[in-house]
């Protein structure tokens, strides 16, 4: 396999393989997929699916006997599934099941259920992995059953029954939640359950008693089309009923600040005149919550990526996203001070959050009510923040509580003897870090509010 | 016997029978439940649904579709 500049997560797959030329994502088709290429194209499963949004469109190239050459409609930002709120990855793994369902309706099987074939775009999960279809074989099992569970139902019963946090497994365990450890994880009461029984305790039991007995025998088994449909329904049903226990003490978090409705008002008009001058198309929220502020402008912008390291306000973005079909809009859970890093093979299979952030290039960065948290709760010194914002901002709009502020006084309390550390938190410091790293175009002290907003730009 | 990349795990492709027979009783009962609350006239309802159902919908396909993408 003559592999020009392969993707580097892009290997597994002896069917064809994925790479980047002049910024457009193509991929090649290997002679060993070109009956199954040939029947998706010619049968219109392929059309279908772009049809109705559910796979990444792709234009055919180039077609000889050696490769096949398709270009995939370019994603300008990808999600890792360790990145999505609980309701995002909800999303994706019933996503997965409705394809698997439609596959086996038209005669082919998805060969892999990784969570990692599909991102989000134009406000919804899609798939992208076009060789992920093989033929279906009457009568035999889902070769992608296991990973299925490995990938999207392991980690959401674990969300489900011990908060959101266990999402971010997946960056750790690259292929899925191993069987065992869910079953060992998962509260006593699921073995009452039988959906759950069947599907990660005994399934867990089995693992280990074939791992035992292998003796390089492969027994065959047979499961009827309806039997697996039976499966794929019942997941799915499973679910799609399945919700977060928890609450957020981010929940009411525009009540709990110190401001009035007009301030809240004063910001966004700020804000509002201050994106109109930069027109961008790209934006990326640090801090956003519930998306609300991006909401708020007045200018049509192509892609908004609102990140949040609170899940349930990313859920809470996602599903307004949903019910107004919004298309630019990408909620995404990011911690700021640990964004994602670099992992797999060789440690570049899957990109780091900031250097696909500074592929994205975003044209502006809103970073409100985020730099005191930062400061003060992650003991960040201004001058690192500054290198931080200047490492992918080109326009950055950030908004600085003064220490008067009331969240200011309360984290500052919290400090209590170490309170004199952080006599460097004023709004002076603060301009004379960040203008190491850009310039500052305007100054605008919100009304009613100890808060100012900064519109910067990055030095050359 | 078709290639694959991964290992499926030979206990994953055996116990899906008896998975499925599983799947196939709850399907059966919630059905029925279904049933029955429709006929009873209690029937919840549908909370503002962010996730549709499973029917991805099959619209006419024409016969030409290989050069028009």
């Amino acid at each position: 396999m003559n592999a020009k500049n392969a993707h580097s997560s892009s290997f597994r797959d002896p069917s064809g393989y994925v790479f980047i030329e002049d910024g457009d994502i193509k991929r090649v088709v290997n002679p060993v997929y070109f009956k199954q290429y040939q029947a998706l194209k010619e049968s219109g499963f392929y059309c279908e699916l772009f049809k109705n949004e559910i796979l990444i469109p792709h234009k055919e190239l180039s077609n000889t006997d050696k490769e096949i050459i398709i270009k995939a409609e370019k994603i300008p930002f990808v999600t890792y599934p360790y990145e999505w709120s609980f309701n995002m990855y909800k999303e994706a793994a019933l996503l997965t099941l409705k394809l698997q369902k439609y596959s086996l309706e038209h005669g082919f099987s998805l060969k892999d259920a990784s969570a990692f074939n599909i991102t989000f775009y134009k406000g919804k999960a899609i798939f992208m992995d076009t060789l992920s279809f093989d033929f279906y074989i009457d009568n035999s099992p889902w070769r992608a059953y296991k990973q299925f569970i490995t990938h999207f139902f392991g980690p959401l019963l674990l969300a489900h029954y011990h908060g959101a946090n266990q999402l971010k497994l997946l960056s750790n365990f690259i292929d899925g939640i191993p069987v065992k450890m869910l079953s060992s994880m998962l509260p006593f009461k699921t073995k009452l359950n039988p959906l759950l029984y069947t599907n990660i305790h005994l399934l867990a039991k089995l693992e280990d008693k074939h791992n035992e007995d292998y003796k390089g025998e492969t027994k065959e088994a047979t499961l009827s089309k309806k039997g697996q449909l039976n499966i794929i329904e019942s997941l799915y049903s499973y679910i799609k009923n399945l919700e977060l226990k928890e609450k957020s003490e981010w929940g009411n978090y525009y009540n709990k600040t110190n401001y009035t409705d007009d301030a809240f008002i004063k910001k966004s008009r700020i804000i509002n005149s201050w994106v109109n001058t930069i027109s961008p198309k790209s934006l990326i929220d640090i801090g956003g919550n519930d998306g609300t502020f991006v909401r708020k402008l007045d200018r049509a912008i192509e892609t908004a990526l609102v990140c949040d390291i609170d899940n349930n306000a990313v859920d809470f973005n996602h599903k307004t996203m949903k019910m107004n079909k919004e298309q630019y809009m990408l909620p995404l859970v990011l911690d700021v001070l640990n964004p994602s890093a670099a992992i797999g093979l060789n440690n570049s299979e899957r990109d780091s959050f900031l250097n696909r952030i500074k592929a994205f290039a975003p044209d502006v960065t809103l970073a409100l009510a985020v730099i005191h948290h930062m400061s003060l709760s992650g003991n960040v010194p201004f001058s690192q923040s500054a290198k931080f914002f200047g490492s992918f901002s080109k326009y950055l709009i950030i908004e600085f509580p003064k220490r008067s502020d009331s969240w200011v006084q309360r984290l500052l309390n919290n400090k209590v003897d170490f309170r004199d550390y952080f006599e460097f938190y004023n709004i002076e410091n603060f301009k004379k870090c960040y203008l190491e790293y850009f310039n500052i175009l305007d100054e605008v002290s919100i009304f009613d509010s100890h808060r100012v907003l900064f519109l910067m730009e990055k030095k050359c | 016997m078709i290639s694959l990349y991964f290992d499926p795990g030979l206990g994953a492709m055996i116990i899906q029978t008896i998975i499925a027979a599983v799947a196939g009783v709850i399907l059966f009962s919630k059905n029925l439940m279904h049933k029955i609350k429709l006929f009873l006239g209690i029937s919840k309802a549908n909370k503002d649904d962010v996730f549709d159902d499973i029917e991805i919908k099959d619209s006419d396909i024409e016969n030409n579709n290989s050069s028009e993408r």
